[in-house]
C-alpha cells in the first residue's frame, strides 16, 4: 500500500495542458532561430540587415544574413524536428525507451545512401537526387531493424540490430569516400557520421523540406495508432487500428524525415532519444501526443547545440554530432542503467 | 619556417656521404626518386630522365601537374617505401609533409633522403632550384631555368603602387592564404591586395564564408577544384552566396598547379592575376 | 449485439486446432469459454474479435460480416482486455482507461463531453476512480487488472470478450473482477470470458463452452456442461461438488482414474 504522503504528491504532479506545452515549444524555438540567426563569424548588423532584405536590397549583411545565417537556422530547426519526431515514432512502434534513428542505424544507413549519390555526382549535387538516397538508405534500414526484431522488439535485439546496422553502414560509407574520385572525400567521413549545420545553403532547404513535411505528416497522423499500441498489438487492433499500415507508415516517415535531414547535415545521434525521454511525462507518457513536442524539442536541442558550437572558441568549428554525443551518450548510460535495474 | 636550414644541413650531409663513396663524377646522383608532386616539377626540369628513377603519379596529369609531358616516360611511384626500395636510387626527394612513414623508411636503410619545404617567396623559388640542381650535378640547368624566369618576370610591366583591387584566395575546406607565402607574393607582385593578411591570417589558415562575404573584396579566387568531382570541401566554393556577390565581386578560377609549387608556372599566375586585375581597375570608374 | 460463429475452423499449417465450431452469443448473457490448456480458448476467442482469420467459417455480428462492418465500427462494437495486460508506458491510471475512447476519436480530436463520461462511468464501474493519479507502476495486481477492464469499458461497447482476465488475482479481487463481469451481462452487454477456474465460471456464468479435442465438447447451462464425465474427459480430473447459499459450486479434486487418455 501506498504512503498517504506518496499518494498526495502523485496527486499533485502536474502535466501541463497540451497546447500550452506545445505554444511554449514554438516559442521557445522561434526565440533560438532568433539567437542562431544573430551568431556567426563576422560581425553582422542584425537589424541592418533585416532592414535591407525587407527593403530588397542586396547589401553584404542582407547576404550574410539570408544566404549564410538563415539556412543555418532553418536547418537547424527542420532537422532537429525530424529526429525528434522519428525518435518518438519509432520509440512508439518498438515499445522500447532506446530506440532512436541514431542507435539503431537508421541514420548511418541515410549517410551511406546520401554519400553514394553525393559523391559520385549521380543526377548532380543539388537535386532531389541527393535526399532521396539518404531516404532509400533510411528505408532499407527499417525494414531491415522491422524484419531482424520484430515488434514489441526486446531491448537487447534492438541495440544489437542498430549496432549490426551502423557497422555495416559506417564501412560502406568509408568505402564509398575512399572511392570517391575528389581527393578530400576520405577525410569527409567525419562530417557524415558527426553531423554539421555549417555553409550549408538555401537551395539545400528547399530540396528537403517538402519530403520533410510529408514525412512529418505521416508520423503525426500515427499518433492515435501508438497510442493504442501501449496496450499490445491485440489491444491495438481491437481498437480499430490497422498494424500493417501503421508500419508502412512510420517507416515511410521516419525514412522520408530522417533521410533527408541526414542528406544534407551528416548523422546527428541522440537527439531523437534525449528529447522524447524528457519530454515524455509532460505528455502523461503518451505516445501519440509526444510525436509533435517532441519534434518541437528536438529542434530546440538542435539550434541549442549549434549556437553552442559556434560560441565555442574552438576552430576549425566542432561538429555538432560532438556536442549531442556528450549529452547524450551519458544520458543513454543513466537510461540502461535505469533499465537495467528495471529487467532486474 | 626552418626550409633553408633544412636544406643546408641536408646539403651538408650528402656533400659528406659523397665524398665517402667518391667517383668519377663525383655527387651526381644516377637514380633519383621524388616523393612529392613539387618535387617532381623540380627534377623533371633540371635532371636528365635517363638519371630519374622514378616521380610521384600526380605528374602524369596534365591537370595537376605542369611537366606532364616531361614526365610521360619516366616511372612513377605512389610514395611507398616498397616501391622505392628495390629502384636503389642514390637520392631520394621528399616534402618536409608528405611520405613521412615512407621517408623513415628509407633513412632506416640508409638511403639518402633530402626533405624539401614549401617555397614562401619567389627567392626561396629560385634558392630551390640552384640548390637541387647542385645536388644533381645540373648547375647550369638550374641556373638557366631560373635566369628564364626571371626574364619572364622582368618583362612584366609593373602594377600601379595605389588602386590595388583587394583579392583573397578561397581553397577547399575555406583554407585561405596569407602574409608570408608565395601566393601573397604573386599576387602583389600581379597589384593586388591579400585581404586575409587584414583579418589576421599568417600563412596558411581558415576563413569562414561569413568573412569572405563580409570583407568588401575586388577580386575572389577560388580553386580549380571547384569544377572537379564532388566533395563537401569543394562544394563550399560554389556556394550560391559567392555567386550573389557577383555583381560587385569577380571570381577566377585558378588551377592549383600554377602556384601551389614553386616553379616557372608561377610567371602564369601573375599574368593572369595582372589582366584580372587591370580589368578590375578598368570597371572602377563605373562602380 | 449477438455473434454468431458457423463452422470455424482454426489450423496452423497442417495441425488443426479447432474444426467446425458453432457458436452463439446474445446480450445480456455472460459465457464462459473453458477447456484446458491449449484447446485454442484464446485463439478461439481472437477470431470472435476479428484479429484473427478463421482458416474456415465465417463470424456474423448482428447479422452483417467483419468486412461488411468495417474495422472502425466494428472497434465500438466490440471491447477486448488481452490476456496478460502488458503495458508499454508508465501512464497515469485515468489516461490508460481514457484509451478506450480511441475508435470513438478522430486524430487530433480531444475528449468530448461524451467521452468524459464513459471514462468516469468506466472507472467507477472497475472501482478504480480512486487509483486515478498513479501510474501503472503504482497499483497492485488486482487494481491493475480493474484499471485494463475500466479501459474496456470506456469503449462502452455492446460486447466484451475478455480473455483470462482474473489469472494471478488474489482471491477477493477474482471475485471482485467476476462480479463486475456479471453486473457488466445484466445490464444488457454480451460478455464472453476465458477461463481456467472452474469454480468461478460454474458460479458466474450463464453459459459455458467447454472446448476439448479439438472442437466444442459440450456446452450450455453449467450444470449441463460441467458433469463429471464432461470433467473427466475435457480435464481429466475428478471433482467434489458442494452447495452455498441455494448457489451449487464445485471443486477440481484430484486427477481422474478413468482409462481415457492421460492427465493432461
Amino acid at each position: 500500500m501506498m504512503h498517504a504522503s506518496t499518494v498526495e504528491a502523485l496527486q499533485h504532479a502536474r502535466v501541463p495542458p497540451y497546447g500550452l506545452l506545445v505554444a511554449s515549444l514554438a516559442i521557445l524555438v522561434v526565440i533560438l532561430m532568433g539567437a542562431s540567426l544573430a551568431i556567426g563569424y563576422a560581425p553582422l548588423d542584425l537589424v541592418q540587415a533585416f532592414r535591407d532584405v525587407l527593403k530588397g536590397e542586396k547589401t553584404l549583411a542582407a547576404l550574410v544574413l539570408t544566404e549564410l545565417r538563415l539556412p543555418r537556422a532553418l536547418l537547424g530547426c527542420f532537422v532537429g524536428l525530424s529526429l525528434g519526431i522519428s525518435g518518438a515514432a519509432m520509440q512508439g512502434l518498438m515499445r522500447n525507451p532506446l530506440a532512436e534513428p541514431g542507435i539503431i542505424g537508421v541514420s548511418g544507413a541515410a549517410a551511406f545512401g546520401a554519400v553514394t549519390v553525393f559523391y559520385f555526382g549521380l543526377a548532380g549535387a543539388l537535386s532531389f537526387a541527393l535526399p532521396l538516397g539518404g531516404i532509400a538508405g533510411a528505408a532499407a534500414a527499417t525494414f531491415l531493424l522491422y524484419g531482424l526484431s520484430g515488434r514489441g522488439a526486446g531491448t537487447m535485439t534492438l541495440i544489437l540490430a542498430g549496432v549490426a546496422i551502423n557497422s555495416f553502414a559506417g564501412a560502406l560509407t568509408s568505402l564509398a569516400l575512399n572511392l570517391s574520385p575528389n581527393p578530400y572525400a576520405v577525410t569527409e567521413i567525419v562530417f557524415w557520421l558527426l553531423g554539421s549545420l555549417a555553409d550549408r545553403s538555401l537551395p539545400y532547404v528547399w530540396l528537403v523540406l517538402p519530403l520533410m513535411i510529408i514525412g512529418w505528416g505521416l508520423l503525426l497522423v500515427s499518433g492515435p495508432a501508438l497510442d493504442g499500441l501501449t496496450l499490445g498489438e491485440e489491444t491495438a487492433k481491437s481498437l480499430g487500428f490497422d498494424l500493417g499500415r501503421l508500419r508502412l507508415q512510420l517507416i515511410a516517415g521516419t525514412a522520408l524525415a530522417v533521410g533527408s535531414a541526414v542528406a544534407v547535415t551528416g548523422t546527428i545521434a541522440f537527439v531523437g532519444l534525449v528529447v522524447p525521454h524528457l519530454l515524455r511525462p509532460l505528455v502523461a507518457h503518451r505516445p501519440g501526443r509526444l510525436l509533435l513536442v517532441s519534434g518541437l524539442g528536438g529542434a530546440a536541442l538542435t539550434l541549442a547545440a549549434d549556437i553552442g558550437v559556434r560560441l565555442l572558441p574552438i576552430r576549425p568549428e566542432l561538429k555538432l554530432g560532438v556536442v549531442t554525443a556528450i549529452i547524450g551518450a551519458p544520458f543513454l548510460f543513466g537510461l540502461i542503467y535505469r533499465l537495467r535495474e528495471e529487467e532486474a | 619556417m626552418r626550409c633553408p636550414r633544412l636544406i643546408l644541413t641536408a646539403v651538408a650531409l650528402l656533400s659528406a656521404v659523397a665524398h665517402l663513396g667518391a667517383t668519377d663524377t663525383p655527387g651526381k646522383p644516377k637514380r633519383i626518386v621524388s616523393l612529392n608532386m613539387c618535387v617532381d616539377e623540380l627534377v623533371l626540369r633540371l635532371a636528365e630522365p635517363e638519371n630519374i628513377a622514378s616521380v610521384t603519379w600526380l605528374s602524369r596529369d596534365p591537370k595537376n601537374s605542369n611537366v606532364a609531358d616531361l614526365g610521360a616516360g619516366v616511372p612513377v611511384n605512389h610514395g611507398l617505401a616498397e616501391e622505392i626500395i628495390p629502384l636503389n636510387p642514390d637520392l631520394v626527394i621528399a616534402g618536409i609533409y608528405t611520405a613521412r612513414t615512407a621517408v623513415a623508411m628509407l633513412k632506416r636503410v640508409g638511403i639518402p633522403v633530402l626533405e624539401v619545404g614549401i617555397p614562401k617567396s619567389l627567392d626561396d623559388v629560385r634558392r630551390q632550384f640552384r640548390e637541387i640542381a647542385g645536388l644533381i650535378g645540373e648547375r647550369e640547368r638550374g641556373e638557366s631555368v631560373v635566369a628564364d624566369m626571371d626574364r619572364r618576370l622582368a618583362a612584366l610591366p609593373r602594377p600601379p603602387s595605389s588602386d590595388r583591387p583587394r583579392a583573397i584566395v578561397l581553397n577547399p575546406n575555406g583554407a585561405t592564404v596569407g602574409e608570408g607565402t608565395l601566393v601573397d607574393e604573386i599576387m602583389t607582385r600581379a597589384g593586388l591586395t591579400n585581404v586575409a593578411a587584414e583579418l589576421g591570417i599568417d600563412s596558411y589558415g581558415q576563413i569562414p564564408l561569413e568573412a569572405v562575404v563580409a570583407t568588401a573584396i575586388d577580386v575572389l579566387i577560388v580553386s580549380a577544384s571547384r569544377d572537379g568531382p564532388p566533395a563537401l570541401a569543394t562544394e563550399i566554393l560554389r556556394h550560391p552566396v559567392l555567386s550573389a556577390l557577383s555583381d560587385r565581386t569577380r571570381v577566377v578560377v585558378m588551377p592549383g598547379r600554377l602556384w601551389n609549387c614553386g616553379g616557372p608556372a608561377v610567371v602564369e599566375a601573375i599574368e593572369r592575376l595582372m589582366q584580372v586585375a587591370r580589368e578590375v581597375r578598368a570597371e572602377a570608374p563605373a562602380k | 449485439m449477438e455473434i454468431e460463429a458457423q463452422g470455424i475452423a482454426i489450423r496452423f499449417g497442417p495441425v488443426a486446432l479447432l474444426e467446425g465450431v458453432d457458436l452463439a452469443m446474445r446480450g445480456g448473457e455472460m459465457v464462459g469459454l473453458i477447456g484446458p490448456n491449449g484447446s485454442g480458448k484464446t485463439t478461439l476467442l481472437r477470431v470472435l474479435a476479428n484479429l484473427r482469420a478463421p482458416e474456415a467459417g465465417r463470424v456474423h455480428y448482428a447479422g452483417r460480416t467483419a468486412a461488411e462492418i468495417g474495422t472502425r465500427e466494428l472497434s465500438r462494437q466490440i471491447a477486448y482486455l488481452a490476456q496478460g495486460g502488458a503495458v508499454h508506458w508508465p501512464m497515469r491510471v485515468e489516461t490508460l482507461v481514457a484509451l478506450g475512447r480511441l475508435p470513438h476519436r478522430r486524430p487530433f480530436q480531444g475528449h468530448d463531453a461524451a467521452d468524459r463520461h464513459a471514462i468516469e462511468r468506466a472507472m467507477t464501474a472497475a472501482d478504480v476512480a480512486y487509483l486515478r493519479t498513479r501510474t501503472m507502476g503504482q497499483v497492485s495486481g488486482g487494481e491493475r487488472m480493474r484499471v485494463l477492464l475500466a479501459r474496456a469499458l470506456a469503449v462502452d461497447a455492446p460486447v466484451l470478450l475478455a480473455d483470462e482476465p482474473i489469472a494471478a488475482l488474489d482471491p477477493l479481487h477474482q471475485l471482485q473482477v467476476m462480479e463486475l463481469l456479471r453486473t457488466i451481462a445484466s445490464e444488457g452487454r454480451g460478455v464472453i470470458v476465458v477461463l481456467h477456474d472452474l469454480a468461478l465460471a460454474t458460479r458466474f456464468c450463464d453459459r459455458l463452452i467447454l472446448l476439448a479435442r479439438g472442437g466444442i465438447l459440450v456446452e450450455g447451462a453449467p450444470a449441463r456442461v460441467l458433469t463429471d464425465a464432461h470433467v473427466a474427459q475435457a480435464y481429466g480430473v475428478e471433482v467434489v461438488r458442494g452447495e452455498r447459499e441455494g448457489v451449487p459450486f464445485l471443486l477440481p479434486w484430484k486427477p481422474s482414474t478413468t482409462s481415457e487418455g492421460e492427465v493432461p
